[in-house]
This record gives structure tokens, C-alpha cells and sequence, in this order.
């Protein structure tokens, strides 16, 4: 399948003191959501605000819709204002309240919608009541709420990519399903023209408004591709105790009990357990993740 | 359309089975669209790239053609053409089995044997 780039990523690196991201070559395909998975530490929040422009100083190189470089996101409004992003924490100043949030959102983007902010926060079950305290003060909101401000906040400006860190983590489960909607949505909105790129560990959650995923482990990236490839290129297996060494010589991850094995083998390799009394299954996103993951980890896991 | 998350036919698979259906027995048209791809995915929840294999899919077996900038459009359902499809499926999924045999070393007797043997199972 032809794919276009909405974000195209070349030999990013980024040093820090105990950590490296090095990104040798994604493209986040356009029109589609992609969901970056990894551990706690892994690089996806990095990664996410290399691409929003939140830290700076990195090498490599990141192109925007196909034709902007990371100079024109700084000084072109035309590609700022595409592109909405939401994080973690405080992205909002702390000290400021729900009245001075919306004018300052007002006035750093065109095309702010200070009614669509609105009615997208009552959607949201902001407040109880629907009526929102305009004096209320940012860090006395639930973690949740911070989600949703942010959300409505992006969700009320005309954009063509949003770049999403953790939006799943802090909503309840009847709000992630509504984040899913949203996602759908914001894609339907525009055939193919719109594209979100969001980072979870909600993996099962998310599983059915993730397109393509970008499996990050030790700042490196450990796996990528369309979902529905991944599901081919590799198969979830399970066996016999008695067929464990087999497992362990041919299976790409597994994990072992008292009655046998599980875990992910590359399709291509399933002939090399033959013989073996096996079930084979497609795997999950969650299996595919956590398996990649596994395999790649720094962590020594029992 | 009903799509089970739970059963063992893939999602695409299923959404391709529905379609299939609706042309094969008329419900939808010779140059009828089918759903955008990303509105249909909105409407069963579904992600955007599992309802492109399911579109991809009907594509390969010449049920619809793609247009850039428009989406799927049904084509004339030709018997013949039709027939000759499922007879490549037949041969593909033919070939698989005697590869299988062979990894097996079954000779080509058992092979047809086994052939005959399901055959007769599947008319009971």
C-alpha cells in the first residue's frame, strides 16, 4: 500500500546524560492514527516533543506534511497552526485560571474557536453541572480534567495532525472510549488528509484506533508498521512443555509455566516448529507489543 | 453489519464477507461507492486501516475498483470472471497443502486420498 508521510524522521538523535534517542528512519503515514508504544523511559515522549517543538538542540532531521522542515514550523504560522499537541502534566501554566487559558489559546493560534472550546469541554463532561468556574485555577483540576482541556483545546482549532503524549492515562474508561470517537472522527472529518500520533500504555484500549504502531524501546526503535501487517508478520503460539526447547530455539519472545509455552514467533518461522504440538493464533496489538517490547528490553525480566 | 471482536474470522475478513454478500446478492450496485473508508470505521469503531484491508481485499478478488481522491466503486459482476478467482483460490490453497504434505512426506496417493476422504465429509 502507497503510502505519504505526515511526519518523516531521519537520524534523530537526542543525548541526554543516562539516555540516547536514536531514530534511524520513521514516517508517520498521513491520513492514518499511529500509536507509539514502549516502556516508561523508552524515548516516546521525546520523541513526541522533538516532533511538536518542545526541545530543540537534536541531530537528524524532521520534515512536516511533506514539504516543511522543522525551520518552518518555527517561523511559518501556516504549519503551527496544523499542528495541535497535547501532554503530560502542565502544559498549561499552573497558575493560571480556565478563563486566562482559553484568551491565551485565543491568542497563539488561528482559527481558535472560543465556542467550539466550549461546547467541546460540555461534550466532555468537563464540569458536573456544564458550567465551568472561569476563575478556577489550572493546578486544582483533576489530571483527567488537564486532559480534557488540552483535548478541547486542540479539538477547537483547525488542524491536520495532532500529536497526542499519554491522552488515554488520565481518563476514565467511558472517556477513553469517547478519546477512540474523537480520534475516529477527527480522521472521517477529512479522507485521508488528517493524521494522529499519540503515545499510550493503554495498548488494549487503543487497539481499535491504532493504524499503524511504532514499538520504542531503549531510545531506539524496536518495530514498526500497519497494524494488519504486523498481525501477518508475526503469530502468537502456543505449546507443550514437552516442545519448550524447540520454542526456545525458533519462537522470536516467549514466556514459560509448569505446562508449557507462549509467546510470538515470526510467521516465516513457524515451519521450523512443525512437528511440535501447537496452536497458532493472530496475535493482538497487546500480545504483538508486549512481545516486541520483551524482546528488545534493557530490563532483565525473570 | 455485525462485527464480532471475538470471533476467529478477522475483522477485515468479516467487514469483505458483508460487502461481498450485499453485491453477490444485489443489495448493492454496479458502480454504486462503498462507505468512505475512514466513515465506515467511525461507524463500527473500527480502526482506519482494518476497513482499508477489508476495501484491498474486495479489490484483489475484482468486486471493486479504487479511484484516486473517491474511493471503491462496485464493479459488474461477471459469473465467468467470478469463477475463475475462486478457481485461483483453489489452486493457491491446493499448492499450500502439498507443501505441507511434502514437510510431511506424504506420498501422492495419500495426498488424494486425504482430498477424497474430506470430500466426503464435507457431504455428510
Amino acid at each position: 500500500m502507497e503510502t505519504q508521510a505526515v511526519i518523516s524522521c531521519i537520524n534523530i538523535e537526542k543525548k541526554y546524560k543516562n539516555f540516547k534517542l536514536k531514530v534511524d528512519k520513521v514516517d508517520f503515514p498521513k491520513g492514518f492514527a499511529t500509536a507509539l508504544i514502549g516502556e516508561n523511559g523508552a524515548g516516546k515522549t521525546t520523541l513526541l516533543e522533538l516532533i511538536a517543538g518542545l526541545r530543540l538542540d537534536h541531530e537528524g532531521e524532521i520534515s512536516y506534511f511533506g514539504k516543511y522542515s522543522e525551520k518552518d514550523r518555527e517561523e511559518d504560522p501556516v504549519v503551527k497552526n496544523s499542528i495541535g499537541y497535547t501532554g503530560t502534566g502542565n502544559y498549561f501554566m499552573p497558575g493560571w485560571n480556565l478563563k486566562q487559558t482559553k484568551e491565551v489559546q485565543e491568542l497563539l493560534f488561528d482559527g481558535f474557536d472560543g465556542d467550539k472550546y466550549d461546547e467541546i469541554l460540555k461534550e466532555l463532561a468537563f464540569s458536573a453541572d456544564n458550567k465551568t468556574d472561569a476563575n478556577k485555577k489550572v493546578n486544582s483540576l483533576s489530571d483527567g480534567n488537564k486532559t480534557k482541556l488540552m483535548l478541547a483545546g486542540v479539538l477547537s482549532r483547525n488542524t491536520d495532525l495532532l500529536l497526542m503524549d499519554e491522552p488515554a492515562s488520565a481518563l476514565d474508561p467511558l472517556m477513553r472510549e469517547k478519546l477512540c470517537e474523537i480520534i475516529r472522527e477527527y480522521l472521517a472529518e477529512a479522507e485521508g488528509e488528517k493524521s494522529v500520533i499519540f503515545s499510550t500504555h493503554n495498548i488494549a484500549d487503543m487497539e481499535n484506533v491504532t493504524d499503524y504502531a511504532v514499538i520504542v524501546e531503549n531510545g531506539e526503535i524496536a518495530e514498526q508498521g500497519f497494524v494488519e501487517d504486523l498481525k501477518e508478520k508475526y503469530t502468537y503460539v502456543k505449546g507443550d512443555k514437552k516442545d519448550e526447547e524447540l520454542g526456545k530455539k525458533y519462537m522470536y519472545d516467549m514466556t514459560t509455566n509448569n505446562y508449557g509455552f507462549e509467546g510470538l514467533c515470526l510467521s516465516d518461522d513457524l515451519d521450523k516448529l512443525a512437528g511440535a504440538d501447537i496452536i497458532t493464533e493472530t496475535p493482538t496489538l497487546t500480545q504483538l507489543s508486549v512481545g516486541i517490547m520483551r524482546a528488545n528490553t534493557r530490563l532483565k525480566l525473570a | 453489519m455485525k462485527i464480532s471482536q471475538n470471533s476467529k474470522v478477522p475483522i477485515y475478513q468479516q467487514i469483505a464477507d458483508s460487502f461481498r454478500t450485499d453485491i453477490l446478492e444485489g443489495r448493492l450496485g454496479q458502480g454504486e461507492y462503498l462507505p468512505s473508508i475512514r466513515g465506515l470505521a467511525k461507524e463500527l469503531k473500527i480502526s482506519v486501516i482494518t476497513t482499508m484491508k477489508a476495501y484491498e481485499e474486495l479489490e484483489s478478488e475484482g468486486m471493486v475498483t479504487a479511484v484516486q481522491g473517491k474511493g471503491y466503486y462496485i464493479n459488474p459482476q461477471d459469473g465467468e470472471m467470478l469463477r475463475e478467482q475462486h478457481m485461483r483460490k483453489v489452486e493457491d490453497a491446493l499448492m499450500e497443502a502439498i507443501k505441507y504434505a511434502k514437510i510431511a512426506g506424504m506420498t501422492d496417493d495419500e495426498l488424494t486420498d486425504t482430498l477424497k476422504t474430506l470430500l466426503r465429509f464435507e457431504e455428510e
